[in-house]
């Protein structure tokens, strides 16, 4: 934060403990508490988490969408090198759509269903440049084409309700990359997709990857796309980075309990394990944090020392890991053998009643 | 809500439920009868052709006919006791509407649902109550499937209500031990169901469905909703209540890998019909369908060692109101595309047939499919797979 780095070795986009807060009436949920991470040119980085960890909050307020009652409070968001959060709304503007870019899990509502899907497209070209409606709309059937959408001349002319959601997302995807951003942010892209369409959206995205040279964000709680995608990884966890790797490190060697469970418990394709391993009870409530770590109590490895809030280390170059658990002890393999009983117990004494 | 063609197969089902003559219909599939597993237990629910068709309405007084989406299209299979049979398909392929009609709660079109060798179409409404003790339900949506205003102790009370338990310190006693036996806390009976997690709804809604202590639960995506790390606790929830009550499960998803999970067998829906039925460990090893390969192609690997080039299935699932003729898998499929596009795969649709001991699938050239041949479809794919197959030259 102190040293400004030079200009030659500036990352694209650099996370320096942002906290976006929300000020509720019930109390204050710290939905993004000191996120520190950097994307790279061309990198793309996975980040992972259960719904509520904030990961959607982060990517929202990288482009200082979020509205009241939250509020981005602390830290820093380094567009190469110059913080946004200070940027005016004039100059925010340009940043959205031109430098960076974001698609939304959910085709139908992120489209306007009273224009063509032409239109938008055109749209978002006219505001970033300086061409005429005739061009922007060449573009607009140009990025569909790339996209992979036939007929796009035709297709153009249609209403997003005409198109299926796979369609839906393609436009979605050609909108986001008509003006050409250095990074996309894409928000569970395929999870309202079925498998089939799925493969089709995320092959797309590695194709223009390639030809666009583009950085992706990509938020998911879908380890297998992350697992195909990404080269670097975050997982979130109540609002804190809880651990940060590369794609293979953190499949093959995580460190974090909460990884570790992540990965234990959900079924693969050719596992033939008779039961799963589970990350017992529930998320803590955000506006009842526990203190200390915020995943003791669901942490086969809780320990008194806990209660203090854990520290971040680096486990490796590179790899950091949000634990009291030392690099060296290599925690013992997760609760197959821990009685499902007790996993009950610890689940009952974790409900929240909401509201 | 009865169509003529519903009238006129009334008497078609009318079969005794055993006989032999269960496969007449070729095109739709037989019943798996060829003792796949030493273990096979007896069939406890038999689907026999079964047909959904929701018709279209319109015109000036909406009562023209216009078209039906084929929703389900002919679908037979058994569901042997103990087992868990699972059911995939992408969305709107007729899964859940299956479900739906083999628990009786839409009318079919045609066909029939045998359990425990009772026909159930042809139940009246008393009868249908008793049967309905049998078979159970859990559905997907753990916040909209339980009543608001009812507390914990109404919603998992319910059905013995209705079924005789008037006894309110009986009732109360027993819907205290159903939600120990899921996992929930017994002080909790009073509570309303804002109260609790997504997962511990999901186990209010097993606890309802176990109440009558059936035999047959259908399960309706019962965790798609939930985050992975609750995925899991509700997944080992159903095996064990599996185990203690022997239940019998027909497992409906859309996730290959949880399906894989929990089921002893497993069948591919696309567009209304079974495209291929077998042992699960056969079915991922070596499918023997076009579509299932595709759909295992698709499925993201966890492991960034083993990113490969995937078969990507170009273009959407055709419209059900109007399938594609023959195979209806035909407009997309990556074999067919391989062999030249052999004549048949549009004149004549295949029939569900045996090819190995505990595997069907209704594909004309499934004996053509290969590792070499699935590797050969994914290397020749263009790099942006397109949205829709070009139009049929």
């Amino acid at each position: 934060m102190t040293n400004a780095v030079d200009a030659g070795d500036v990352g694209l986009l650099e996370l320096r403990d942002l906290k976006t807060h929300f000020f509720t009436q019930d109390g204050t949920v710290r939905a993004v508490d000191g996120v520190t991470f950097e994307i790279r040119d061309g990198q793309t980085l996975g980040v992972v988490g259960e719904s509520g960890c904030g990961k959607s909050i982060t990517a929202m307020s990288v482009l200082r969408l979020i509205e009241r009652p939250g509020r981005i409070i602390g830290g820093e968001v380094l567009l190469r090198g110059k913080n946004v959060l200070n940027y005016s709304d004039q100059e925010m503007r340009d940043v959205r759509g031109n430098q960076i870019s974001m698609i939304f899990q959910e085709p139908m509502t992120s489209l306007n269903p009273v224009y063509t899907c032409g239109d938008q497209i055109a749209e978002a070209v006219e505001l970033h440049e300086a061409i005429s409606r005739r061009e922007a709309w060449g573009r607009a059937i140009e990025m569909l084409a790339q996209v992979g959408i036939p007929e796009p001349a035709r297709r153009a002319k249609q209403y997003p309700h005409q198109m299926s959601g796979g369609m839906r997302q393609r436009v979605m995807i050609a909108m986001a990359l008509s003006t050409n951003p250095e990074l996309l942010i894409a928000d569970e892209p395929t999870t309202a997709l079925d498998v089939t369409i799925q493969a089709q959206i995320l092959e797309l995205m590695k194709a223009l990857r390639e030809r666009n040279k583009m950085a992706i964000m990509l938020i998911t709680h879908d380890l297998g796309v992350v697992a195909e995608m990404a080269d670097e990884v975050v997982v979130m966890y109540s609002g804190k980075v809880f651990e940060r790797a590369d794609a293979l490190t953190i499949f093959e060697q995580p460190h974090n309990p909460y990884t570790r469970g992540l990965l234990a418990s959900i079924p693969r394709l050719g596992d033939k394990r008779e039961r799963l391993e589970v990350i017992r009870g529930v998320v803590p409530n955000p506006l009842n944090l526990p203190t200390g770590c915020l995943f003791k109590r669901r942490c086969p490895y809780a320990m008194p020392v806990c209660d203090t809030p854990p520290p971040v280390r680096q486990v490796k170059a590179g790899h950091i890991s949000r634990c009291w658990l030392t690099p060296e002890s290599e925690p013992p393999s997760i609760g197959a053998d821990a009685p499902p009983e007790v996993a009950e117990a610890a689940a009952q004494e974790l409900t929240v009643a909401g509201r | 809500m009865t169509t003529d063609s519903e009238a006129n197969t009334m008497d078609d089902a009318s079969r005794a439920p055993g006989a032999t003559d269960v496969g007449t219909s070729a095109a739709t599939g037989s019943v798996d009868g060829n003792g796949a597993r030493p273990s096979d237990g007896e069939t406890l629910v038999r689907v026999q052709d079964l047909v959904k068709h929701f018709p279209i309405r319109g015109g000036l007084l909406g009562v023209s006919k216009l078209g039906a989406v084929r929703a389900v299209d002919g679908v037979s299979f058994d569901v042997r006791r103990g087992e868990t049979l699972g059911l995939v398909g992408e969305s709107g392929c007729g899964k859940t509407t299956l479900g739906k009609v083999i628990l009786r709660l839409i009318p079919a079109t045609s066909g029939e649902v045998y359990i425990k060798d009772r026909a159930m179409f042809k139940q009246s409404g008393n009868q249908m109550k008793a049967i309905r003790e049998d078979m159970q339900v859990v559905f997907q949506d753990p916040y909209a499937s339980l009543n608001p205003r009812m507390t914990v102790g109404e919603i998992v009370g319910e059905g013995p209500l209705v079924h005789g338990l008037s006894n309110r310190k009986k009732r109360e006693a027993l819907v205290r031990e159903l939600l120990g036996r899921v996992g929930l806390n017994q002080s909790h009976i009073h509570r309303y169901p804002h109260e609790f997690s997504g997962g511990q709804r999901q186990r209010i809604g097993i606890a309802r469905a176990l109440a009558l202590n059936p035999e047959f639960v259908v399960c309706d995506e019962p965790v798609s909703a939930l985050d992975v790390s609750i995925q899991s606790q509700v997944l080992n929830l159903l095996d064990d209540l599996q185990k203690e009550l022997g239940l019998t499960y027909l497992f409906i998803a859309h996730n290959l890998a949880v399906v894989e999970h929990i089921s002893d067998r497993v069948g591919v829906m696309y567009l209304g019909k079974i495209v291929e039925l077998a042992d699960v460990d056969t079915l991922y090893r070596d499918p023997r369908h076009p579509y299932t390969v595709a759909l295992l192609s698709a499925v993201p690997e966890t492991d960034p060692r083993r990113r490969r080039k995937r078969l990507v299935l170009r273009g959407d699932v055709p419209s059900p109101v109007n399938p594609p003729s023959g195979c209806r898998f035909h407009t997309r499929c990556w074999l067919r595309e391989q062999l030249g596009n052999p004549e048949n795969c549009v004149t004549e649709e295949p029939p569900l047939r045996v090819l190995a001991p505990g595997q069907q699938a209704a594909c004309h050239w499934a004996e053509k499919i290969s590792p070499e041949a699935i590797q050969s479809a994914a290397d020749r794919q263009p790099t942006v797979a397109t949205a829709e197959p070009a139009p049929a030259a």
